[in-house]
């Protein structure tokens, strides 16, 4: 059916979202390209239309400063980490979830619970946990190591700070990352797997071979769209650790916010913004090729 | 096959696309400019009219004639009255009108109450509140607001370190005309107390603002610990000088230790530290190693170049100190958010530290753990060789202090600039301020005159009230130039990282120095200069004697 | 028969110890938002003296509470309350419509063109920071600032490529010879599109649109700066309890509860598509 469609289809398809984009964000977006090769900010004392260029001189000094390219490679490990332990945390509980039990409805809904609360919220909560006088080190960690609990200050060295960043990404997200496989996997057909028990198939190669493999596009799909919105953290860095120690655990997300908002140097956190668009960009497209042009349908 | 040319013709299409959707972004782009343009340039000349008309006025009518003397309160606030009434007899102003006021949530209930007191003068005019939750969205908003100029608020409450920016980007509009056309009160007995009178409200020498506040550190101590006769005993035997309180950072830092080692449990059932004051990456770290760089005779910037001047023998003595008293600091310095600080001390577990007035307030209140034992102080200085003799120089920041600044946007400045004049005038600043919360008393008045003192005697403490006056005078401003959140925002960073000990503390300098550099580089070094120049000038007088013995001045 | 017992076993634990690892801080904050101030920084869960006083204090902000004896420091939640409940859903229902028509476009014909699809993803993908100030020069020019219409745009506009993507996945699902019998019995292409496609995929369209509503609801940067007093949303009412009284974490935790409220109706309500729906249609 890839023949001509019809003009009905064609506005329908292209109308409502072009007006919205155009609408909304295509002048502003533009607007940020312009900014990007000038030398303005609000403080500069004339307005932007007449700031003088800057030619490349934003990008050069972004390519030179370490704190934007540590950013970049602290969030892309974030991401990474956290993508990959938040998926098989939610796919050993999918597993695991999907046979009946008692009371397996109202786990359900406590699982997904976190995914309803506001960010802010659970940065905050996660701050107070990790505090010295905090639950982490006063109640949890007291039971296994005793007093020497004590001696751990969560956000002092950047390891451990980085870690409480990413158990506060994990404790919220992992149970998107659940829903989609646990809907993926009561959706494989039980008579498939009955079949294949009855051919002798053993419980780890159903999983392996049957279950799995049919979900596949989903995977792709969660770990796609959780990575989209792990790329943007800034909530939780931006309440538990203040980026600290020192700019240790400064995420992407901080830094442009603290060079956009707090340092309002509007032209260079333009150049840095399309920096990371062009990253993005073919990123973006390589999984727009990859689901759409290669096609999904398996 | 087809496969691989559809792809392949996507492709294409995607690219000649990508293009396409750049060159119309900029053709958009440029062709908003050029419409978007336009409206707000008249805009602009609208309020520049606008603001020409009222100086007329002030140039046509010059003392304003006293009409009718509202009775039972001082003088500036009668005067902002009665220039209220006469832009209403004017038809300047008219019943109904509104003023705006951008503020930060902490001060809502101190503007409330002093609109409270304003509508039983001049009910005719309205006052409209814009709270927004935390101090860096007030910046936030305002600069948005000198990009848009939308006139969303005709005033804002702003901490003075961004004066620098509020006032290049066109926001603040200047107010020495209202200034001696209305004189709110900033000489003789009533007067904020110098120098940071003129150090938040100036900028290159105009007037922008109107103090609102003050911010000034002082140290708090546990005054139950300090006057101990056997702590004192011991103390004195194993160090060989006295226990009181410290004069100089030196014998804060053995007293600090001293009382670490004690092992002593708070009133809460916590441990007691010596010590507590900012060293956290969110915002407050500079404040510490920027109160004693300054004691220790240090200048932020070269006065005739502008060179970065931290990475100096002063720089590297605050780190050794600021290092030196970690041991004896809780880990939460390091690491928790500013209120912590206020928490630990409330709760009994710190010995001195160091804060906004607020401290004291919360302190003194009746669930407060140390209410009967928490004392006030000056700050501990820096022994400075000046001229040979040895001196202890003694200096207190100012961190944020908030200023009223009436926008140039506004519908109305006079009128906005008189509801302030209002409600920082004697009488009536003194039921604001002393509503609680974040604003704190800054006329002398309040300090001196028997009318005002123990009604602030009552809110803080007497102790108090000596010390803050004494801090007040030896009070230096925050970096009120341009940029100064920038500047400030880098050195926190950099002073957090040295206290958890991820930097060095001679790389932390540098680093900051060539940040410090650039930021100055991007707004031109001699608009920088002449802004930094003029702050210089409005630091407290044992300062600049150190900089003129150590040749910085 | 006993690798049954083990495998059950096994499945209990697993799954009590996730349940308590998502409960825990989840208690810390029903417990927090019951604690008077005094007890907001301490160690144990359970108040001494519970109190409901920050759940009457976010409604009527008037009491004492916290550092400082503050009072009256913000406006009620109400107002932020009904104007969340208004841009997240306006902004959720335009996305879903817009993301449906663009999806199908692009499942059937690969009709709205690379770019548009893109962009959407490439707007989602960015940091609302940096994007964030030429809105607002844009916005103040357009009087949008404070105004719902604004956020409701921008908001539909950031996460329609959410509807796009999700539900193409359950169109491309729906067989294409059923629309094909419908058209060759005289339907029109609309109809077509009304009546066969949109009530097969009805629980993509849940789906997409409770994943696009949960990321609105929770946004904060974008209407930090872009509202005033109007249009606040509860997120930005949530931040203002957070700054110079110090950190209000009582009445912080209970606005929390709150804000989950709506969610959590939301997802009840839709409880019945919610695990089907989120196979993206993309298992058979």
């Amino acid at each position: 059916m890839r023949s001509k469609p019809p003009k009905v289809i064609v506005y329908l398809a292209n109308i409502p979202l072009n007006i919205l984009l155009y609408a909304t964000l295509i002048i502003p977006f533009a607007l940020m390209i312009y900014l990007a090769f000038l030398s303005w900010n609000p403080a500069a004392g004339v307005d932007w239309w007449q700031a003088p260029f800057a030619g490349l001189n934003n990008f050069s000094r972004a390519l030179q400063d370490s704190r934007f390219l540590a950013a970049l490679g602290r969030t892309t490990a974030f991401v990474i980490i956290v993508v990959s332990i938040e998926f098989v945390l939610g796919l050993v509980l999918a597993y695991f979830m999907i046979e009946e039990f008692k009371g397996k409805k109202i786990s359900l809904s406590l699982i997904i619970y976190p995914l309803m609360l506001p960010w802010v919220v659970v940065a905050l909560i996660f701050y107070l946990f990790f505090q010295d006088y905090g639950p982490m080190n006063n109640i949890f960690l007291k039971i296994i190591l005793g007093d020497a609990a004590q001696n751990i200050h969560w956000f002092l060295s950047s390891t451990t700070a980085f870690i409480s960043l990413v158990i506060a990404d994990i404790w919220q997200w992992t149970p998107f990352i659940f829903l989609i496989m646990y809907s993926g996997l009561s959706a494989v057909s039980k008579r498939l797997i009955e079949a294949a028990q009855v051919l002798g198939a053993s419980t780890r190669t159903i999983f392996w071979k049957i279950q799995l493999p049919l979900i596949r596009p989903l995977v792709l799909i969660a770990v796609v769209l959780r990575a989209l919105e792990a790329f943007k953290v800034f909530d939780i860095a931006y309440v538990m650790t203040g980026g600290g120690p020192g700019t240790s655990t400064e995420t992407l997300s901080l830094y442009i916010y603290r060079v956009a908002i707090e340092y309002h140097d509007i032209s260079y956190a333009a150049a840095l913004s399309l920096i990371v668009l062009v990253i993005l960009a073919i990123i973006i497209r390589t999984f727009i090729w990859y689901s759409f042009e290669r096609g999904v349908r398996t | 096959m087809s496969e691989k040319t559809e792809s392949k013709i996507s492709r294409r299409r995607f690219i000649s696309a990508s293009i396409g959707a750049g060159i119309l972004g900029i053709v958009v782009g440029a062709a908003g400019a050029w419409l978007l343009k336009p409206e707000v340039v008249a805009e602009k000349t609208v309020t520049t009219t606008f603001t020409r008309e009222v100086t007329k006025t002030v140039t046509a009518t010059a003392p304003v004639t006293v009409t009718t003397t509202p009775v039972g309160i001082d003088m500036v606030a009668q005067r902002a009255i009665n220039g209220v009434r006469d832009l209403l007899a004017k038809g300047v102003a008219k019943p109904g009108d509104t003023i705006r006021i951008l503020h930060v949530a902490g001060s809502r209930a101190n503007l409330e109450k002093a609109i409270e007191l304003w509508s039983e003068y001049v009910p005719e005019i309205k006052v409209e509140l814009i709270t927004l939750g935390q101090e860096p969205d007030v910046y936030t908003k305002a600069m948005s607001e000198a990009v848009t100029k939308a006139g969303t608020f005709d005033a804002v409450t702003i901490f003075s370190t961004w004066l620098g920016d509020i006032v290049e980007s066109g926001l603040a509009r200047p107010i020495d005309d209202f200034f001696s056309k209305y004189d709110p009160g900033y000489t003789g007995d009533i007067a904020p107390i110098e120098p940071l009178a003129s150090y938040t409200t100036l900028y290159k020498g105009k007037r922008y603002a109107l103090v609102f506040d003050s911010d000034v550190f002082t140290l708090s101590y546990r005054r139950d610990l300090l006057t101990d006769p056997k702590l004192k005993d011991q103390f004195k035997s194993e160090y060989g000088i006295e226990l009181k309180l410290p004069d100089t950072w030196e014998e804060l830092i053995k007293m600090a230790e001293f009382f670490t080692k004690l092992n002593l449990t708070a009133p809460s059932g916590g441990k007691v530290w010596g010590a507590y004051f900012y060293a956290e990456p969110r915002f407050a770290a500079y404040i510490t190693w920027l109160n004693i760089f300054i004691e220790a005779g240090g200048i932020l910037f070269d006065l005739k170049t502008m060179d970065p001047k931290i990475d100096t023998s002063e720089g590297r003595y605050a780190f050794d100190v600021m290092l030196r008293l970690k041991p004896y600091m809780p880990p939460e310095a390091v690491t928790a958010s500013w209120a912590d600080l206020y928490d630990k001390f409330v709760k009994g577990e710190t010995v001195f530290t160091a804060a906004w007035p607020s401290l004291s307030k919360e302190a003194h209140r009746p669930t407060a753990l140390v209410k009967d034992v928490a004392g006030s102080a000056v700050l501990p200085g820096v022994e400075v060789n000046i001229g040979g003799v040895k001196k202890v120089v003694r200096a207190a920041p100012n961190p944020v202090n908030w200023v009223a600044v009436i926008s140039n946007y506004a519908k109305n400045p006079e009128l906005t600039y008189l509801f302030f004049q209002f409600a920082t005038s004697p009488d009536i600043g003194k039921d604001v301020i002393l509503t609680g919360v974040i604003l704190d008393l800054f006329r002398r008045c309040w300090f001196t005159d028997p009318k005002y003192r123990p009604a602030f005697e009552e809110g803080y403490g007497s102790e108090f009230v000596d010390a803050y006056m004494k801090s007040l005078e030896i009070s230096f401003p925050d970096l009120l130039i341009r940029g100064g959140p920038e500047y400030l925002g880098k050195l926190t960073v950099n002073v957090n990282a040295v206290m958890a000990g991820t930097k060095d503390p001679e790389d932390a300098l540098s680093e900051t120095a060539a940040d410090w550099d650039s930021i100055t580089k991007k707004y031109g070094v001699d608009s920088q200069l002449e802004a930094w120049k003029a702050l210089a000038n409005l630091f407290p007088a044992d300062v600049k004697e150190a900089w003129k013995a150590k040749g910085y001045m | 028969m006993t690798k049954r017992i083990i495998s059950k076993f096994l499945r209990y634990i697993v799954i009590i110890a996730f349940l308590a690892w998502i409960l825990i801080p989840v208690l810390w904050m029903f417990t927090l938002a019951f604690k008077s101030y005094p007890e907001w920084r301490v160690a144990y869960f359970f108040p001494k003296e519970p109190t409901i006083m920050n759940f009457i204090l976010v409604f009527e902000p008037k009491q004492i509470i916290g550092m400082m004896g503050a009072t009256a420091l913000v406006d009620p939640v109400t107002l932020p309350f009904i104007n969340s409940l208004l841009v997240v859903g306006a902004s959720t229902v335009l996305a879903v419509i817009i993301g449906f028509f663009t999806a199908y476009g692009a499942s059937r014909y690969n009709s709205p063109g690379p770019f548009s699809l893109f962009f959407t993803l490439l707007t989602r993908m960015l940091p609302p920071a940096t994007f964030v100030t030429p809105i607002m020069v844009y916005y103040a020019n357009l009087k949008l600032l404070d105004s719902h219409l604004g956020l409701i745009m921008l908001y539909s506009a950031v996460t329609v490529t959410y509807g796009i993507w999700i539900l193409k996945g359950f169109i491309d699902q729906v067989p294409v010879e059923w629309e094909q019998a419908a058209l060759l019995e005289g339907a029109t292409h609309i109809q077509v599109v009304f009546k066969v496609t949109l009530p097969i995929v009805k629980s993509g369209l849940v789906v997409s649109g409770l994943f696009i509503f949960l990321l609105n609801w929770a946004e904060l940067l974008f209407a930090l700066v872009l509202t005033n007093v109007q249009a606040v949303t509860l997120p930005v009412h949530i931040s203002k309890y957070v700054g110079a009284v110090g950190q209000l974490y009582g009445p912080q935790a209970a606005l929390g509860i709150l804000s989950s409220l709506i969610p959590v109706v939301i997802g009840y309500l839709i409880q019945k598509h919610l695990v089907t729906a989120f196979t993206f249609g993309m298992v058979r």
